[in-house]
């Protein structure tokens, strides 16, 4: 499973990535765009829910709550400084999917208490795109969340995110992870739709 | 036929994913599901056959099994 966070660089812009995405074949996209209010990025996401409508693709929204809701998005991802997801729950009702990011089990384990439907577990290493930086994990550090989630029977999926590049994605996976999430991987790529053809092959074990 | 939704081992008698859905009461709405790591969008899941040992994730709104 691969989600794609769009991102921008010198070349394309935020929508330009996520049309890239589709293109290659992801099916999963997260719109996220810090900085801008809910008014500035409402016809960004009408667009990119459009084009996920029109391929069958899951279309998460970061930290916006207002605007999954107005927009029937199929639902948000909280980061540590969003929303809390309980209250976003409260406000979402139980048709929407609701992701939260973790750096620790315990981060996990509220989480999933606070009803989040998958966790976006990360950093696995350094990198620039987040700010406010939390631990690197590793793969053991994946392992190790991923062995006590089976302990206390927490079964929502954990995508492994941060700093993660095409070499690593076999040995991230098999930590016991169920998918990554990845942006400037592919944006930067000489050929970015190709790049997303590639990595899902490498995800898919193919 | 044995297979593993979110690594758990689940016995189901359905033959593709759109039936397994069905049996799982899936809602509508915010759910995303891949199988052996590739999501499969709502259109495809009538066509999705499922086989042993297939392994499924499902992200479902609402919380728990």
């Amino acid at each position: 499973m691969l989600q794609f966070i769009s991102h921008y660089n010198k070349q394309y812009d935020y929508l330009d990535s996520i049309r890239l995405a589709l293109q290659g074949g992801c099916r999963w996209i997260q719109l996220r765009v810090k900085h801008a209010s809910d008014d500035e990025v409402r016809p960004m996401a009408l667009q990119a829910l459009k084009m996920c409508r029109e391929t069958g693709a899951t279309f998460i929204i970061d930290d916006r709550v207002g605007l999954v809701q107005e927009l029937q998005a199929d639902g948000v991802h909280l980061g540590k400084n969003d929303m809390p997801i309980a209250e976003a729950r409260k406000i979402l009702g139980d048709d929407f999917i609701i992701g939260g990011t973790a750096n620790t089990f315990e981060d996990v384990v509220a989480h999933y208490e606070a009803s989040a439907n998958y966790i976006g577990c990360g950093p696995f290493r350094f990198t620039t795109t987040k700010e406010n930086l939390s631990p690197v994990l590793g793969l053991d550090g994946y392992r190790d969340i991923i062995t006590k989630m089976k302990n206390h029977n927490i079964d929502i999926p954990v995508v492994a995110i941060g700093g993660i590049t095409e070499s690593d994605i076999p040995s991230v996976m098999q930590t016991g992870v169920s998918g990554i999430a990845l942006s400037g991987e592919v944006l930067n790529a000489e050929n970015p739709v190709e790049k997303m053809k590639k990595l899902l092959r490498i995800i898919n074990n193919e | 036929m044995k297979v593993k939704i979110n690594n758990k081992d689940v016995e189901t008698s359905v033959s593709n994913l759109q039936a397994l859905a069905t049996e799982m009461n899936l809602p509508e709405q915010g759910v995303a599901i891949a199988i052996d790591n590739n999501m499969i969008p709502r259109a495809g899941w009538a066509e999705k056959q499922l086989h042993e040992g297939d392994n499924i994730v499902i992200i479902k709104a609402a919380c728990g099994g």
